[in-house]
C-alpha cells in the first residue's frame, strides 16, 4: 500500500518536472509561436499585441502556473495556432490511438505467450531454435519499414486490406476491423519478439525449480504441472507485458504516419510543424502519464503476483 | 579478454552478430571510397531506374544511386546509435560506481533520479525534444553540429537509467567481495580500490546492455529521420529514404524501400546477436536479469 503510494506521488512529481523542462525549452526557444501564426511580415506591434493577448508577455512562472492550474481542472486550453480547443483536438485523436494499441497489445499476446511456452517445453530443439530466431528478427525489423512492407503485401498485392486511412465504426464492424489489422501487425511484431522472449526465459526457469522435479517425481499429471509452472512463471511476463504497453504509444505514434491513421501523431506533428506549443505539451504530458500509469500497473501486478517481492 | 573473445566468436549467434556489425562499420568508415556515385547527384533522365548495370540497387526519384545512398546512410545511423551509448555509458556507470561505492544520501539522490528518468518515455519525447527546439543544425562554436545532435544528446541522457542500474548492481556486489575487503584492510584509498578493482569487475553487463542499446537506437533515428524530424534531407539517411520511398510502394518501384529496410534490419539484427551472445559468454548465470531492454 505504502509503495503504492510512494510510486503515485513519484510519477506526480516525475509528471510536474517533465512538464516545467518542456515548459523552460519552450521558452528559450527563440521563435515565438506569433511569428508563425502571423507570419514573417507581421510588425513588432503585431506581435506584441498577440503576446498581449495569449499571455505570453507575462512572466514564464507566471504562465507555467495559469497553465498547470487550467490543466489540474482537466482544461487543456485552446491551440495558439488556430484557436481550436485542445480537448475537443484530444478526444477526437486519442481513442484511433489507444484502439490501435489495444489491438496491438492483444496480437502481441496471443501470439507471444503460446510461442514462448513451446519455446520453453522444447529447449534447444528445432521448434525452440525457429522461435528463437524470429523473436531476435522481430526485435530488429523497425515497425514503420514493416508497415510499408505490410502495405506493399496486404494492400497493393492482394489488396484485402486498405492501405491506410482510418474507417469510422459507424461505417460498418468489418471495413473498421480490416483498416486496423496492417496497423496493429506493424505495431505488435516487436512486442510478439520481446513478451515471447520473456516467456520462454520465465518458463525455462520455473520448469528447472525444485517444486516442478518434486511434482513430476510425484507422478502429477502434465496438465497439472504446467498450471503449477505458467501460475509461477505470470509475473516476470505480466512485467514485461505492462510495460511494453506503455512504450507501444511512443511508436504507435510512427506506425499511424505510416498509414495515415488520424491519432495523436496528427496532432503532435501538425502541432510540431507550426510551432502550437500548448498542443505540444498537452500530448506529450498526456502520452507520458499513460506511460507512468502502465509503469505503476506493471509493478502493482508483480506484487500481486508474487507477495515474496512485497516485503 | 582473448578467451572471451575467442568463446564468443566461437558461437554462430556471436559470430554472426560480429560480423555484420564490422561490416557496416567497416562501410561506413570507408563510404567515400566504396560509394561508386555521388549520393546527392541528381539525375532526372536516370530517375526510378529499376537495378541494372551502373546502378547495382536501382536509382530514386531524382535519379540518385540507392546502393550509394545506403552506404552514406550507415553513417548516422550508427553515429547516433554508438554515440548515445557512449553518453549513457559514461553517465550511468559513474552514477551507478559512485553510488554503490559511497552509499548513503548520494545513492539515494542517483538512483532515485535514475527512477525518475526511466519513467520518460524514449521515442515520444525524442519527437517532442526536436519539435520543440526545431528541425536544424545546431550552431556550436566554429561548428556546425547536425540536427542528430539533439537526438543523440536526449537518447544518450535517456540510456542512462538502465546503465546505470546494471553498473550499480554490479558494484555493490563487488564492492562487498572479499578480495575488495582485503584490499582496504591492505590501507588502498577508496579511490584507487574504485576505478582499480571494482569498476572493471562490474563493466560485463553493462558492455551487454550497451550493444543492446545500440540497436533501439538505430531504429529511434531511422524513425525519427522517417518523420522529418532526424537527418535532414538531401543527406542519405536510412530512415529518410523510406519517407522518400513511400508513395512507390503503389506504384511498384520495390527498389526503393525494399534495400534501406533491409540495411536498417540487417544492422540491428547483427548488434542484437552480438548483445545476446555477449550476455552468453560474459555473463552465464544470467545475473543481470534476462532480457531487460524493451522500448
Amino acid at each position: 500500500m505504502w509503495a503504492l503510494l510512494s510510486r503515485l506521488l513519484g510519477s506526480a512529481a516525475v509528471l510536474v518536472a517533465v512538464s516545467l523542462v518542456l515548459f523552460a525549452l519552450i521558452h528559450a526557444n527563440p521563435v515565438s509561436p506569433a511569428r508563425v501564426v502571423l507570419g514573417n511580415d507581421a510588425s513588432e506591434e503585431d506581435i506584441a499585441q498577440f503576446d498581449a493577448d495569449n499571455g505570453l508577455d507575462r512572466p514564464v512562472a507566471e504562465q507555467y502556473l495559469a497553465w498547470a492550474s487550467r490543466s489540474l481542472r482537466g482544461e487543456f486550453g485552446r491551440s495558439l495556432v488556430d484557436d481550436t480547443s485542445i480537448s475537443r483536438t484530444i478526444a477526437q485523436t486519442m481513442p484511433v490511438t489507444v484502439e490501435l494499441v489495444l489491438w496491438a497489445f492483444l496480437l502481441a499476446l496471443v501470439l507471444a505467450i503460446p510461442l514462448g511456452i513451446v519455446s520453453a517445453l522444447h529447449e534447444d530443439r528445432w521448434v525452440d531454435h525457429l522461435a528463437r530466431a524470429l523473436a531476435t528478427v522481430g526485435v530488429s525489423i523497425p515497425g514503420f519499414w514493416l508497415g510499408l512492407m505490410l502495405i506493399a503485401w496486404g494492400a497493393v498485392g492482394l489488396g484485402w486490406f486498405p492501405a491506410g486511412g482510418y474507417v469510422p465504426w459507424t461505417e460498418g464492424a468489418l471495413p473498421h476491423l480490416r483498416s486496423m489489422v496492417l496497423p496493429a501487425m506493424a505495431l505488435g511484431l516487436y512486442y510478439v519478439a520481446i513478451i515471447s522472449r520473456m516467456t520462454r526465459s520465465a518458463v525455462a526457469d520455473v520448469m528447472m525449480a525444485d517444486h516442478v522435479r518434486v511434482s513430476r517425481a510425484m507422478g502429477l499429471g502434465r496438465g497439472r504441472i504446467m498450471v503449477y509452472i505458467l501460475r509461477n512463471a505470470l509475473s516476470p511476463i505480466v512485467t514485461v507485458a505492462a510495460m511494453s504497453f506503455g512504450y507501444m504509444f511512443g511508436w504507435a505514434l510512427i506506425v499511424e504516419q505510416v498509414f495515415t491513421l488520424p491519432g495523436m501523431s496528427r496532432a503532435l506533428l501538425n502541432a510540431i510543424f507550426r510551432r502550437d506549443y500548448i498542443v505540444i505539451l498537452d500530448v506529450v504530458l498526456i502520452i507520458t502519464a499513460f506511460f507512468l500509469a502502465a509503469n505503476i500497473v506493471a509493478d502493482l501486478l508483480y506484487r500481486l503476483l508474487d507477495p515474496r517481492i512485497a516485503e | 579478454m582473448s578467451a572471451a573473445l575467442r568463446s564468443l566468436l566461437r558461437r554462430p549467434a556471436g559470430a554472426a552478430g560480429a560480423a555484420i556489425v564490422a561490416a557496416v562499420a567497416l562501410v561506413a568508415l570507408a563510404a567515400p571510397l566504396l560509394a561508386p556515385h555521388d549520393p546527392l547527384a541528381l539525375d532526372l533522365a536516370r530517375k526510378l531506374r529499376p537495378p541494372g548495370p551502373g546502378h547495382w540497387l536501382g536509382t530514386d526519384q531524382t535519379g540518385r544511386d540507392v546502393l550509394s545512398r545506403l552506404i552514406w546512410g550507415a553513417r548516422p545511423s550508427l553515429a547516433v546509435g554508438l554515440l548515445a551509448v557512449v553518453i549513457g555509458t559514461l553517465g550511468g556507470v559513474t552514477l551507478g560506481v559512485t553510488a554503490a561505492m559511497a552509499r548513503g544520501w548520494w545513492e539515494a539522490v542517483a538512483m532515485r533520479g535514475m527512477d525518475a528518468l526511466a519513467s520518460i518515455p524514449l521515442l515520444i519525447w525524442a519527437i517532442a525534444i526536436v519539435g520543440i527546439i526545431g528541425v536544424g543544425p545546431v550552431p556550436l562554436g566554429p561548428f556546425q553540429l547536425p540536427n542528430e545532435s539533439k537526438i543523440v544528446l536526449l537518447v544518450g541522457v535517456l540510456y542512462m537509467p538502465p546503465l546505470a542500474r546494471v553498473a550499480h548492481g554490479g558494484a555493490l556486489l563487488e564492492a562487498r567481495a572479499d578480495y575488495v575487503q582485503a584490499r582496504r584492510l591492505q590501507g588502498a584509498g577508496t579511490l584507487p580500490i574504485m576505478l582499480g578493482d571494482v569498476l572493471p569487475n562490474c563493466l560485463s553487463p553493462v558492455v551487454v546492455q550497451a550493444t543492446l542499446l545500440i540497436a533501439v537506437g538505430i531504429v529511434v533515428e531511422a524513425s525519427l529521420s522517417f518523420v522529418g524530424l532526424g537527418v535532414e534531407p538531401p543527406a542519405p539517411s536510412w530512415g529518410g529514404m523510406l519517407a522518400d520511398a513511400r508513395r512507390y510502394i503503389f506504384s511498384g518501384e520495390w527498389w526503393t524501400y525494399l534495400f534501406p529496410g533491409l540495411a536498417i534490419s540487417i544492422t540491428v539484427i547483427g548488434f542484437n546477436l552480438l548483445g545476446d551472445a555477449l550476455r552468453d559468454t560474459l555473463d552465464p548465470r544470467k545475473a543481470s536479469g534476462t532480457v531487460r531492454v524493451v522500448a
